[in-house]
């Protein structure tokens, strides 16, 4: 296919440096904009003053075009500036914004005027007024008194996670959804009046907004310094334009139209992953006409791809010092997803596909982030690109399974229809596409933190608080079975609590947050009159993260094997050396790794005893229905936050020291405890029960870039991703191994145990080379990159 | 009643997702055991058939709990800034009380027994990855014909599991193994080493005219075949030596690939966990 030939263009190679190279600075102008219509308007309904600050920052912010740009527009003047909104929390910046140009990670500059600013008029303001502060009021000893075991996610943001319906978006414009609602509107029961004119209002200012930068695009190429960017200016001007008053008819519009639909949700609510879904299939009738009239050529509509790629890196997710360590170089998840299949279960890869594959070969940035959907009917060719685009390094894409996931999303109460056509927000969260909350960080649950409260007595390992009741502990278990029991009992105790935590959050959230442009494309928001926030979703799940399957699973092993079933090891000794961390007891922590099997290497009773508990939990957690009227279901993820949840748990049986991460991903193995090859991990993975985990789950895996160097290895590779798509794993990601991963390896072997690489006319692993061997590959791998 | 037993071997090593022993994904055993005694071997814990001991001072963490529970008393611990143990092989009985004592497993047996059946289970493990990749089973060791009816009977299990079955050998055994074996091999993986038969016998502790001998019985045969040179520096690694296999491999049929093999770096640190000199160095 000649989509392998594309190159980048000059554009957008210039475009890519600009965006990498801008200093990153916060921009408190809308909060100031913000501030200034909550003040003048304190007596009307919360919607309507969410609805009239977004109107006024389209209409106020200051916008900025670059002349080379192709698809424009941005939530703020500066490329990658740090935002916050304050009706949803400011305390977190109050206490951080002297420090948030020297913090070591994400830092941000700030000019001394807005610092002063945000201190003198803001702040001031906004205390006490808060969602974050509302919350903490309402109902924040609760959720702080189980903070160790679940994290309440969402209580100082707006909620994000979501899909909206591009596919409306790019039919009707803001314009057309205006006509649709002004209609709704005049029918309307009088207690729907606020809501209906809140969207009016936010898309009036949306039509407005684009309007501006038509605008502005003229102007600027009017301007003698226009030069031969003038050309490029009237382009961008007339799409502007029109696309203030009408649908997108081309495949340039058609994409900048997405892009300032993501930008005006951003400035709504500034929040984490709004995702734009299934772009290959919204963007293909576009693409098709445009060919088909001679407007563009392959070569064009990549520019136009990888201008928008790289937009999506102009908005970045400010967090506060703690999240941005975890969270590093602000993810913010806007997740394409392509491939997969149409309504009647046919392949839909289609040219589209193969084009956003090449724009992610071409631009080779953190975002978006790009999934690819395989089935067992996808096209050879799409799985080798994948494989090939893979073999780059950016861990993308990322590969989900349609025939494991769409049962799963039917299962939680999805119709085929919408299962068939899911997509993903964020890194890996499963969503339908425009008619789903799907509230899919409502919380973290930590399973090993449980255990641990279980072998002592409800209390904390780390700090002796006694944090769940007191259950007995180790030594008082008679066998494997009243363990757990016990375990059962304390699982229950802390759901009950997350359950009341997630509803008071989301009470607050209704209050505060109502989001009437986000509204407008979500069905069955305005057919209804209810906002999205209050149920107006025509699917209103809530996601709750199961955490660690792996750890649980190899930390019951141990305990079964070595106390109940060959009696080698006393209760009480591996409870003092679990409460002491080991400390002085070396031998027992290198039996506990190294005499008892762990999940990752296809062992059935070890990865059934991981896929026991998370079955537990799933089944647990159905009973409950959240404050929206919809489910819970379960996600099996942390993305990076295994590191930060193992800083909450004591050394645990599995051998894994007290506040040091658990495995990672969500159902990897633990770090360097798979010692059998990717087949193993994907056989013990297979066991675990991912039809219970609709919200998403995370497979981990290694490689080394030698592997993708040549076609006949890529091609054992790509087998293993057909394999993959047999087995009942919903997403797998690769992480294709340079050399500071290796570098990281020699110094600490213990947690790369599984890393294997290719020497010579073989495969081995990593860790057992010997290290001037060692040196010699990482400088060989170091080597490999530069080309 | 009389049942019949059931043949078992010894192994060294399974080891699955083996990309580069034949096509597809594939699991390759590999049989403890060889005639040859080649001074490079990649794998010398493979040479024996005996199971013996031996030690990983890499992952050693020197708790001395071997040393205590040694029967023997054939094991120390030298202490220095790098401790490691001492396993003196004249009083070790390999009676494996070290091993299940380390909770490291830097003691471990050099190979294990196993019965046919338990080598099918593992290679059932990944047939799913088998039937995508074009993949299977290849048995390597050691020397699996060293092993007839240990091979034979996992290969004609395979067989049965219509699962693609490759062998990595030299060739060096009887005829009647031979003939017996290839029924049930879809690709023959042979390692020629070198063709001068002095050399052959210098370095490998055997001649090679039954290689030879076996090998065109084998090229007639209509088998794929892949043959393999290793690449051990001034032993097979001359240009006469690399030229006059060629030329004997494409006179009996130009059409069989030839390729070579770098050395194995890793073999050194084995010669190391084995307690044995490193002839090669």
């Amino acid at each position: 296919m000649s989509i392998q030939k594309l190159i980048t263009t000059d554009r957008i190679v210039s475009l890519r440096k600009k965006t990498l190279t801008a200093t990153r600075y916060l921009s408190i102008e809308q909060a100031k904009i913000i501030t200034r219509v909550y003040q003048k308007n304190e007596g009307i309904p919360v919607i309507l003053k969410r609805a009239k600050a977004l109107a006024q920052s389209l209409a106020e912010i200051q916008i900025v075009i670059d002349p080379e740009e192709i698809i424009v527009g941005n939530r703020t003047a500066d490329i990658r500036a740090g935002v916050v909104l304050p009706e949803a929390g400011l305390n977190w910046l109050k206490n951080e914004i002297d420090t948030l140009p020297t913090r070591s990670q994400d830092p941000f500059q700030i000019r001394p005027e807005d610092s002063l600013y945000f201190k003198e008029k803001i702040e001031p303001y906004w205390r006490g007024k808060t969602l974050e502060d509302d919350i903490y009021r309402s109902y924040g000893e609760e959720i702080e008194a189980i903070a160790k075991v679940v994290k309440i996610n969402q209580k100082d943001h707006a909620q994000g996670h979501i899909i909206p319906k591009v596919e409306d978006w790019l039919r009707f414009g803001p314009a057309g959804l205006l006509t649709i609602t002004k209609k709704k509107l005049a029918e309307c029961s009088e207690d729907k009046r606020d809501f209906y004119e809140s969207v009016i209002i936010t898309l009036l200012a949306s039509c407005n907004f684009i309007n501006r930068y038509g605008i502005l695009a003229a102007d600027m190429a009017n301007d003698q310094s226009a030069g031969i960017l003038k050309k490029n200016l009237e382009e961008v001007a007339v799409v502007c334009n029109r696309l203030s008053e009408c649908p997108p008819s081309t495949f340039r519009e058609a994409a900048q139209a997405v892009w300032f639909l993501f930008v005006i949700l951003h400035m709504e609510s500034n929040a984490s992953s709004f995702s734009p879904g299934r772009m290959d299939q919204y963007l293909y009738p576009f693409y098709k006409e445009d060919l088909k009239s001679g407007r563009i050529n392959q070569e064009i509509a990549i520019e136009i791809l990888g201008a928008l790629f790289i937009k999506f890196n102009h908005i970045v997710y400010l967090r506060n010092a703690h999240s941005a360590k975890y969270f590093a170089g602000f993810p913010i998840g806007f997740n394409v997803a392509i491939g997969g299949q149409n309504k009647n279960g046919e392949d839909a890869t289609n040219e589209l596909s193969y084009l956003l594959l090449k724009a992610q070969d071409h631009i080779r940035l953190p975002q978006p982030n790009l999934t690819a959907r395989l089935h067992k009917n996808s096209p050879d060719e799409f799985i080798n690109e994948c494989s090939r685009v893979i073999g780059i390094g950016t861990g993308m894409p990322q590969i989900v399974n349609d025939d494991s996931i769409i049962p799963a999303l039917e299962s939680a109460g999805i119709s085929h229809v919408d299962a068939i056509n899911y997509g993903l927000v964020g890194c890996v969260e499963l969503s339908t596409q425009g008619n789903l909350l799907g509230w899919s960080d409502a919380a973290m649950f930590n399973l090993v933190k449980v255990l641990e409260l279980t072998l002592n007595n409800g209390k904390c390992m780390i700090s002796g608080k006694q944090m769940g009741p007191d259950s007995g502990c180790l030594s008082d278990y008679a066998d494997f079975s009243h363990l757990e029991k016990a375990y059962e009992s304390q699982i229950d105790y802390f759901i009950g609590k997350m359950i009341l935590s997630c509803e008071a959050v989301e009470k607050v959230h209704q209050k505060h947050l109502p989001s009437p442009f986000l509204s407008a494309v979500i069905d069955d928001c305005l057919k209804i009159g209810i906002d999205v926030t209050a149920g107006g979703a025509k699917y209103n799940l809530s996601g709750i993260q199961s955490i660690q399957v792996a750890n649980v699973a190899d930390c019951l092993a141990v305990i079964k094997k070595l106390i109940f079933d060959d009696k080698s090891l006393e209760k009480q000794d591996l409870l003092d050396a679990l409460q002491n961390n080991f400390s002085g007891n070396e031998p027992l922590r290198q039996m506990c790794i190294n005499h008892v099997p762990k999940y990752g290497n296809d062992i059935a009773w070890v990865d059934d005893l991981g896929a026991k508990w998370v079955t537990y939990f799933a089944l647990k957690l159905d009973e409950y229905k959240n404050y929206r009227g919809g489910k819970y279901h379960m996600g099996l993820y942390t993305v990076s936050a295994h590191v930060p949840m193992g800083q909450n748990v004591g050394a645990s049986p599995d051998g894994r020291l007290a506040q040091t991460p658990l495995a990672d991903g969500g159902v990897s193995p633990m770090t360097g405890r798979d010692k059998l090859g990717p087949t193993a991990v994907l056989n013990s993975a297979s066991r675990v029960p991912s039809n219970l985990a609709s919200n998403g789950t995370l497979l981990n895996m290694k490689f080394l870039p030698s592997f993708f160097s040549n076609e006949y290895d890529r091609g054992k590779f790509t087998s293993l991703l057909k394999t993959f798509i047999t087995l009942p794993i919903h997403h797998v990601q690769f992480n294709v191994v340079t050399s500071e991963e290796l570098i990281k390896a020699k110094a600490d072997p213990d947690s790369y145990r599984g890393l294997t690489i290719r020497v010579a006319g073989y495969t081995a692993y990593f860790t057992e080379l010997a290290r001037d061997l060692q040196d010699e590959i990482i400088k060989r791998t170091t080597h490999g990159e530069t080309d | 009643m009389e049942k019949q037993t059931e043949v078992s071997g010894i192994i060294f090593k399974i080891k699955r997702f083996s990309v580069h022993d034949g096509p597809g994904i594939r699991t390759s055993v590999f049989l403890k055991g060889c005639p040859l005694n080649c001074i490079w071997c990649h794998s010398p814990e493979g040479i024996t058939s005996d199971i013996s001991i031996w030690y990983n001072q890499n992952i050693c963490i020197a708790c001395e709990k071997c040393v205590q529970v040694c029967p023997n008393s054939a094991l120390e611990l030298i202490k220095s800034d790098e401790p490691f143990i001492q396993i003196a092989r004249n009083l070790c009985k390999s009676t494996g009380d070290c091993v299940r004592i380390c909770p490291t497993n830097a003691m471990q047996f050099t190979g294990s027994v196993a019965k046919i059946s338990e080598i099918i289970i593992e290679i059932e493990k990944d047939l799913a990855y088998y039937r995508t990749s074009g993949g299977g089973v290849t048995l390597t060791g050691g020397e699996p014909l060293y092993q007839p009816d240990f091979s034979a009977g996992i290969l004609e299990e395979c067989k049965k599991r219509k699962i693609h079955t490759a062998i990595e050998t030299s060739l060096y055994c009887d005829r009647e193994v031979l003939k017996r074996i290839s029924e049930n091999i879809d690709l023959f993986i042979i390692d020629m080493k070198i063709f001068d038969p002095d050399q052959h016998k210098y370095y490998t502790g055997k001649s090679n005219e039954s290689i030879k001998d076996n090998f065109q019985y084998i090229a007639k045969s209509g088998k794929d075949i892949l043959v393999r040179i290793p690449l051990i520096n001034k032993i097979t690694d001359t240009e006469l030596n690399k030229k006059a296999i060629i030329g004997y491999v494409h006179k009996l049929n130009e059409k069989i690939p030839v390729e070579f093999i770098n050395y194995n770096p890793l073999a050194e640190n084995n010669y190391k966990k084995l307690g044995i000199p490193f002839l090669l160095k």
